[in-house]
């Protein structure tokens, strides 16, 4: 199976780790990922914030050169690119006043590309055709968890993990359309594919803060200590999450937490794809567990999987 | 030629305002045919109508046109006018010059024009009709009732009472329906079993009931006054006319499964009573869960029953009945748990909704009555009842209200506190609607005397936290943040129409709404009947709603059946299709168009005939009809073809 593939900035810097082991799990699973040329920003969730049209540009060129190329799916790993892509798509499809006007606007944009020796599929409108998948949701629907477990040479039998989706995934719940919102099954499937066991937990839909951590610290610190806590308490050893932004606040500020709450305990905290790399026999060593600040190789260790 | 009399309202100013009454007068004075033309007021008052009168008598009238508002409105008024002077109803006709002219036009010139040629065309329709009668009907004076809740057993007893036959039909084992599981009544607190059982009894020994419990309606045939109508009736697997409940089988039975009465909160055997009090009295085996069926692996109870009642190769039964109305009282259900995700999503066996409560309370419950949790048995110290669970939530669950939530609510916190008096019950509430006599008032009491605490907002989540239940809510009143951790919750889950009424309304070819609750006639004015005729409506099948109210519904629609089965004969209207033999080929094209299956083919004639008392006039067939063979009484091709004629000013 091919498919073309968005990286988006953070993927190609503060979490490098996450695409790596992605992109090595999809060639162990047989699936070509293949990084689209000329991608650009996605914008982050700012597009889709406003009402104002010249902020779905970017994400809009992204979905129309996926088409011009050939292509009706396109991967994203990170949930923020997720969430905008395919509330932007959405939009395409359903607001044909917006579809109309960005085609508009790209057209003129197409021939200044022109200008410069650059192929375009000049008059081709964009209609939101392309159909944007999470990496997640490939491995559910297109290649199934029932390969994904019978490419498992490492099951996870021992590791007690406790999915936290943030909110990126899954809301807003009509637009992104991927699981249920309030009881979402997708990271527990997941994780039940890989032999690991699932640890329910109530906060793995609760908010991590997300960009409260630059402005108002304090509380995105309260939020993601709860979180932990809650995921400890129902007996987990580890968190795995998908989000960079629910990474940053859950693992690498937990750097403060010592100081902020007395007795506090790093707990590890995986990337699903970290997980996914383990399970299909990939050497540890390449997994980046270096870049965490809890480090969860004692744990691995313990549990016999390093 | 007919002589024809114009009669032209000026409906105070509601017509006369935008046209010209008098020039209408002037100009259809002259119109062929039309040897009396006259202006009123009011032409539906008591002189209007004299007015007519006199006319027709005077002029020797053949035909006369009323040119005034819809005919939905007055028509029946002026065709028993005149039937009361010896013409014929059906040579009285309807110009609508209000709805269709005056009230939808501003420019007096123009709409003076429109109303002439509304009235011209009328005219020329009123030319060619016939003189019809009603077609008389024979009708068979016995009911059907649906459903053997609290709707239903009203209504088959008030039927009963006045003489009629009833068959009432239950679906469950036994009648009762989720009154017989309610422990307390509001407002007046007084046991419902105590005030059902007598009228389940009554039921039973009625002589003009017949009951078929565990048994399901299949198929109605035929039309108001003679339907045929189609029973199931399940094997019990125990002879009716043999068992006496006397329980020895329940000791013998190995097989323990979850009862559905309590909820899921007790058990019972596969052979079974639901509950001491049913009726019939008699037990029935749960096919699904006995080991003595399918195949034979115990026959324990069939040893020790004395009557030798039990019968394993009993076969399900098809029961064929001719009622001349039916009563549909098949209830209500409560939003399955499962779809609320937010609130445990049914997989907390702490989180229980409304019914489960009440069998918590009851006496003859699984506890006897003492509030005890189901997961552990505790007798929790703090319990939060969430109101509007899934009901007024357009956006993810069910957009109405469910009505009766609020005071029983308000009931289950009163009772609570009173078992378990050092308990704190907690309510979270978007409104209190208390809409009942005596409700408001009930609600006080609980609010302020009885240390139930109010909490004015929703709750957004509920999640098991250690032993307890985390509940996360808001109180609007505050704009805060509420946290409580509780021993129990008990959701006022929204009411659904029961389970099977989408499959049975769809059979029974009868109108719902958007939520799958039956539509009624006339929201206002004819609550108790269905659009479809011969059909009534009791309880909360049609939408939610308590006991009083129910009561006093099926009592409606049970006069309404009375009503209907005083009549001598049933009338029926005689606009209805009719088919030239000599025309008809047989191509069974009206069969297929035919909404109420009222046309029928004739082998020997090869053709197509009209079932008069199922034909409802639609016109369906005469549009679909290719040969025009198909004609429609009184709005024949040649009386729309002059019609047309006048319209386009030929």
């Amino acid at each position: 199976m091919k498919l073309p593939y968005y990286p988006g900035c953070t993927l190609k810097d503060r979490t490098s780790q996450l695409e790596t082991t992605a992109l090595a799990c999809a060639e162990k699973l047989d699936v070509q990922l293949e990084e689209m040329p000329n991608w650009t920003c996605c914008g982050g969730v700012y597009p889709v914030s406003e009402t104002k049209i010249v902020n779905l540009v970017a994400p809009f060129r992204i979905l129309k050169e996926v088409q011009e190329a050939g292509d009706d799916k396109l991967v994203t790993i990170c949930d923020f690119c997720y969430n905008v892509l395919k509330r932007t798509n959405l939009i395409i499809r359903e607001d044909s006043v917006k579809r109309t006007r960005l085609n508009l606007f790209l057209s003129d944009d197409d021939r200044r590309w022109a200008a410069s020796g650059r192929r375009v599929g000049e008059g081709q409108e964009y209609d939101g055709g392309v159909k944007v998948l999470h990496y997640l949701e490939m491995l559910r629907d297109e290649l199934g968890f029932e390969a994904v477990a019978a490419a498992v040479s490492k099951p996870l039998e021992d590791l007690k993990i406790a999915p936290y989706y943030g909110c990126n995934l899954l809301r807003p719940p009509l637009e992104m359309d991927l699981d249920d919102p309030e009881d979402p099954r997708i990271m527990e499937d997941f994780l039940g594919s890989m032999g690991a066991q699932v640890v329910e937990f109530p906060y793995r839909i609760e908010c991590c803060g997300s960009f409260l951590s630059l402005s108002s610290p304090q509380i995105a610190r309260r939020l993601c200590h709860t979180i932990l806590e809650s995921a400890r308490k129902n007996g987990a050893d580890a968190i795995m999450l998908s989000c960079p932004m629910c990474f940053y606040n859950l693992e690498q500020k937990q750097s403060e937490f010592a100081r902020h709450f007395p007795g506090f305990r790093p707990m590890p905290v995986f990337f699903f794809s970290q997980l996914l790399a383990l399970a299909l026999g990939l050497d540890p060593a390449s997994l980046g567990f270096e870049r965490n600040f809890a480090d969860p190789v004692p744990l691995l260790k313990e549990k016999h999987l390093v | 030629m007919k002589r024809i009399g114009v009669f032209v309202c000026g409906c105070g100013i509601n017509i006369a305002k935008t046209v010209d009454v008098k020039k209408v007068v002037e100009e259809i004075g002259h119109y062929p045919g039309v040897v009396y033309a006259t202006d009123y007021q009011y032409m539906c008052s008591d002189p209007g109508q004299k007015m007519i009168q006199e006319a027709i008598e005077r002029e020797h009238l053949d035909g006369i046109i009323v040119a005034a508002c819809s005919p939905t409105l007055h028509e029946f008024t002026f065709r028993r006018a005149s039937e009361a002077v010896g013409l014929n109803p059906y040579q009285c006709e309807i110009a609508n010059i209000r709805e269709q002219c005056s009230w939808v036009h501003q420019d007096k010139e123009i709409a003076t024009a429109k109303a002439i040629k509304i009235t011209k065309s009328i005219i020329e329709k009123e030319r060619l009709n016939d003189s019809l009668s009603p077609i008389s009907v024979f009708m068979t004076r016995r009911a059907l009732v649906i459903g053997g809740g609290i709707a239903g057993i009203q209504a088959a007893l008030d039927i009963a009472d006045s003489g009629y036959e009833v068959i009432l039909v239950e679906k469950e084992p036994s009648i009762g329906g989720h009154m017989a599981q309610l422990s307390e009544t509001f407002p007046t607190l007084d046991c419902s079993q105590c005030i059902l059982t007598p009228k389940m009894v009554e039921i039973s020994h009625h002589p003009k009931i017949k009951l078929l419990a565990y048994s399901e309606v299949v198929n109605v045939g035929g039309y108001v006054g003679n339907f045929n109508v189609k029973i199931l009736k399940k094997p019990r697997y125990v002879k009716e006319d043999l068992c006496n409940n006397c329980g020895e089988c329940f000791k013998v039975c190995p097989v323990v499964v979850p009862n559905e009465f309590e909820r899921g909160l007790g058990s019972r055997y596969a052979i079974y009573i639901p509950f001491p009090q049913a009726v019939p009295s008699i037990c029935t085996i749960d096919a699904d869960a006995c080991l003595g069926l399918f195949p034979l692996a115990c026959n324990k109870c069939k040893e020790v029953c004395e009557p030798n009642a039990v019968d394993y190769d009993m076969k399900p039964e098809i029961i064929e009945e001719t009622v001349g109305a039916i009563v549909v009282a098949t209830g209500y259900d409560l939003l399955p748990s499962e779809e609320l995700k937010e609130y445990g999503n049914g997989r907390n066996p702490d989180i229980i909704d409304g019914l489960h409560f009440e069998r918590l309370l009851s006496a003859s419950g699984p506890t006897q009555g003492v509030i005890r949790r189901p997961s552990d048995g505790k007798v929790p110290k703090e319990v939060v009842f969430v109101q509007c669970a899934g009901s007024r939530d357009p956006e993810k669950h069910l957009p109405y209200c469910s009505k009766f939530c609020c005071m029983y609510t308000a009931k289950h916190a009163l009772l609570y506190k009173h078992r378990v008096p050092d308990g704190q019950p907690y309510i979270f509430y978007i409104d209190v609607r208390t809409a009942g006599k005596g409700y408001e008032e009930f609600y006080h009491r609980v609010s302020e005397q009885e240390g139930v605490v109010y909490l004015r907002g929703k709750v957004s989540k509920i999640f098991q936290d250690g032993d307890g239940l985390m509940v996360w809510g808001v109180d609007t009143l505050t704009g805060k943040k509420v946290e409580i951790t509780a021993d129990m919750v008990v959701l006022a889950t929204g009411a659904v129409p029961a389970e099977g009424s989408k499959k049975l309304f769809a059979n029974l070819k009868l109108a719902c709404d958007e939520n799958g609750f039956l539509s009624e006639a006339h929201p206002k004015l004819r609550p108790v009947e269905s659009l479809t005729p011969g059909f009534f409506l009791a309880g909360a099948a049609q939408g939610p709603r308590d006991i009083p109210e129910t009561v006093a519904q099926a009592g409606g629609a049970a006069s309404k059946v009375i009503g209907m089965f005083s009549q001598e004969m049933l009338l029926h209207d005689p606009i209805v299709a009719v088919v030239d033999e000599n025309l008809c080929s047989g191509c069974k094209i009206c069969i297929s168009a035919c909404p109420y299956d009222a046309r029928e083919f004739d082998e020997e004639k090869n053709i197509v005939r009209v079932n008069e008392l199922l034909c409802e006039g639609c016109g369906a067939c005469v549009a679909a009809c290719p040969s025009g063979a198909t004609q429609q009484q009184n709005i024949t091709d040649d009386q729309i073809r002059e019609m047309v004629k006048v319209v386009l000013g030929e």
